[in-house]
């Protein structure tokens, strides 16, 4: 390659990845440009596939069918990344100078959300409503968390089953990665509050066969409690072994991202009985006004996909990004965005209790306890506080 | 840790183990008559299952039919992949070729996620999952079928190789392939047949690891496993196969009760580099001298 072409090559770059300042990426007259790196193969490509395109996309499809907000309309692109760091990066670097979007929306998983939180601080983007629970997202400028964060988990969970159930021992069965440890830090430091320790800790690696050696280094333990930080894979395994072996002496505990009928699916039998902190309210027999209009926007849409947690996680998330939109009005700015949401007090989503947005930047912040009987979650308490 | 919850752990690492095993006796069957590894071989399994997975959705079909249907689609799979695809390869380099069965690999993954879905789906089972006590042991159905399938299909296999002609047709290739020539057999009919039987071999590991695992695209990894238990037990013996297989599964299984869980997994590694520096050609493994 001759100096010359080497050096319009180089410009060409340069000039595609710094465009003129002033103009709002991913933003035209007609269309708002959004999307996310998130799993659509590997452990969570069930619930990514259900947050982004019958959750989000479902919404919008309401939303530009209604002619877009001040005259523009929502368009999403996704990338896969399998749940893995890596490429979480690089399908978000890929988003931000390629495509030129707008913001972030509802990127999943602790691990692959956490790796690219940095860059898009650095680089002002618009980080929503991550689907992810570990609480290094909280009060960053512009990041807004989506799902309730594992510290107040973890505190629900544990004042509720210390408190007014009156449980003692305590283990916990946890994914090896920053989801899992999260959690643990959490109910170390929560349990403490009730003079209370782990009685064992498991650690279960993504992929796994059998899960035979921790379940009995676990039953060993003896606990009253053990949560399951995991995802539905593994879970429904721990589920089945712990029948394998007809340990009936403790109660099973999911946490907030694992608790949907879907992985209850997986375990059959094995589930009934296990309880859990729900994030969402029953999406297939709530009759929350917000939560019936779900439905019927997936029936229209979406008629062969059944409602669930994470189709509804999603649809809430571009509600909010909407009401953000809305409010921020025409002139639609990252800082503006920032600024629209931050200003949103008391708002009645229909789905969830009314939400003010505060400097913690968190859009989540309660859950209610189930329990499975006959293959579904049924609810035991009203929605439980984390303040 | 109680006598009876470390037989439970060992039963169940022995029915992973079996999986392996038949993993690597997959992998073997193809090494000998070929002499190339095929990546694709979880891949093979998962589509089999699959197939067999939705013989079941669409025609209500029981459990024995659904193992037959996953047989036959690995059959079919297996002469397929070899007649159209690596045949083709015959006079390249086994490197090539190894290349060519993980890109076949990938493809088939693909390929499932378009029709399946990367999604999880639960997977019946021709064994019980609740507990038969006995004594103070308790052993779950299902880890005992597993084994049990596995072990029946191992003999089932020495019986092919032992005893029939074309079972002695691919021991005198995997021996020396000139000379098999030379007494007039078929090479090609090797190769083809060595890969249906790696393939139908694959199905029966998938319909019985399905209920375990759960069936989904990414459940071919179980493949990776085969290999190590492969390589630990010698690579190209299949006594080795199967020894390397269930002990590799006993030690996921063992290491975790006595180490922290994360090391579960680096265990099985350690042992195999450590049998492999004292003997290099595995546990039953002959170490191949070439004449120059």
């Amino acid at each position: 390659m001759t100096l010359r072409a080497a050096l319009l090559l180089l410009l060409t770059l340069v000039s595609t990845a710094f465009p003129a300042s002033g103009q709002q990426p991913g933003v035209t007259d007609k269309e708002i440009l959004i999307g996310s790196s998130n799993s659509f193969s590997g452990p969570l490509a069930f619930t990514g596939e259900q947050i982004t395109k019958f959750g989000v996309d479902l919404y919008f499809k309401v939303i530009n069918d209604a002619g877009g907000i001040h005259g523009r309309t929502i368009r999403t692109i996704y990338y896969d990344d399998g749940y893995r760091p890596q490429d979480a990066v690089a399908n978000t670097k890929k988003l931000v100078e390629q495509d030129r979007i707008f913001a972030v929306i509802i990127p999943q998983g602790s691990p692959p959300v956490v790796a690219t939180l940095d860059y898009l601080e650095e680089n002002k983007v618009p980080l929503l409503f991550p689907y992810q629970s570990s609480p290094v997202t909280r009060s960053k400028r512009y990041v807004f968390q989506g799902m309730t964060l594992s510290d107040r988990s973890s505190k629900m969970m544990i004042d509720y089953l210390a408190g007014p159930r009156k449980l003692k021992k305590f283990a916990a069965l946890y994914q090896d990665d920053e989801y899992g440890k999260s959690f643990l830090t959490a109910f170390e430091k929560d349990l403490g509050r009730f003079g209370l320790k782990l009685v064992a800790a498991e650690s279960v690696k993504r992929g796994v066969t059998d899960v035979s050696a921790q379940i009995a280094k676990l039953q060993a333990a003896k606990p009253q409690v053990t949560f399951l930080v995991l995802v539905p894979g593994p879970a429904a395994q721990a589920l089945r072994e712990r029948q394998k072996i007809g340990w009936t002496g403790t109660l099973m505990v999911s946490t907030g991202p694992l608790t949907d009928e879907r992985y209850l699916a997986l375990a059959g039998d094995a589930a009934e009985g296990v309880e859990g902190l729900s994030l969402w309210p029953d999406p297939l027999l709530s009759d929350l006004a917000g939560v019936r209009l779900y439905r019927e926007h997936m029936q229209k849409h979406f008629p062969k996909n059944e409602p669930n947690r994470y189709s509804i996680a999603g649809y809430f998330a571009g509600m909010l990004f909407a009401e953000g939109a809305k409010r921020a009005g025409r002139n639609l700015t990252r800082d503006s965005l920032v600024a629209a949401l931050e200003s949103i007090k008391g708002y009645e989503s229909g789905i969830l209790p009314p939400l003010t947005i505060g400097a913690d930047h968190e859009t989540q912040k309660q859950g209610f306890w189930v329990r499975v009987e006959k293959g579904r979650f049924k609810p035991l308490t009203d929605w439980l506080k984390s303040e | 840790m109680t006598t009876a919850a470390l037989v439970h752990v060992v039963v169940s690492g022995l029915a992973t183990g079996s999986i392996y095993a038949l993993m690597a006796i997959s992998l073997v069957i193809i090494y000998n008559a070929t002499r190339t590894l095929n990546f694709a071989q979880g891949e093979i399994l998962m589509v089999s299952t699959f197939v067999g997975w939705t013989a079941m959705q669409v025609l209500r079909a029981p459990l024995v039919v659904v193992l037959i249907v996953a047989v036959a689609a690995a059959a079919g799979l297996g002469w397929a992949l070899e007649r159209l695809v690596i045949r083709h390869a015959i006079s390249a380099t086994h490197f090539d070729v190894l290349i060519i069965t993980l890109g076949l690999s990938l493809m088939l993954r693909s390929a499932a996620g378009l029709v399946w879905t990367h999604d999880e789906f639960p997977f019946p089972s021709l064994f019980g999952n609740r507990p038969l006590a006995i004594g103070p042991v308790r052993l779950a159905p299902v880890s005992l079928g597993i084994i049990g399938a596995s072990l029946a299909l191992m003999l089932a296999l020495y019986a092919l190789f032992r005893w029939t002609r074309m079972g002695r047709a691919m021991r005198a290739v995997a021996q020396n392939q000139r000379a098999a020539r030379l007494m007039g057999i078929s090479v090609e009919r090797v190769y083809s047949g060595s890969w249906v039987l790696a393939a139908v071999v694959g199905a029966v590991a998938g319909v019985l690891i399905a209920p375990v695992v759960f069936l989904s695209s990414k459940m071919g990894l179980v493949a990776i496993n085969g290999f190590t238990a492969a390589v630990l037990g010698g690579f190209g013996s299949m006594p080795g196969a199967v020894v390397g297989g269930m002990l590799l599964g006993v030690l996921e299984n063992l290491a975790p009760l006595y180490l922290p869980s994360s090391i579960k997994h680096s265990v099985p590694f350690l042992v195999m580099i450590t049998i492999l520096l004292v003997r290099p050609s595995g546990l039953l493994g002959r170490v191949a001298r070439r004449k120059v």
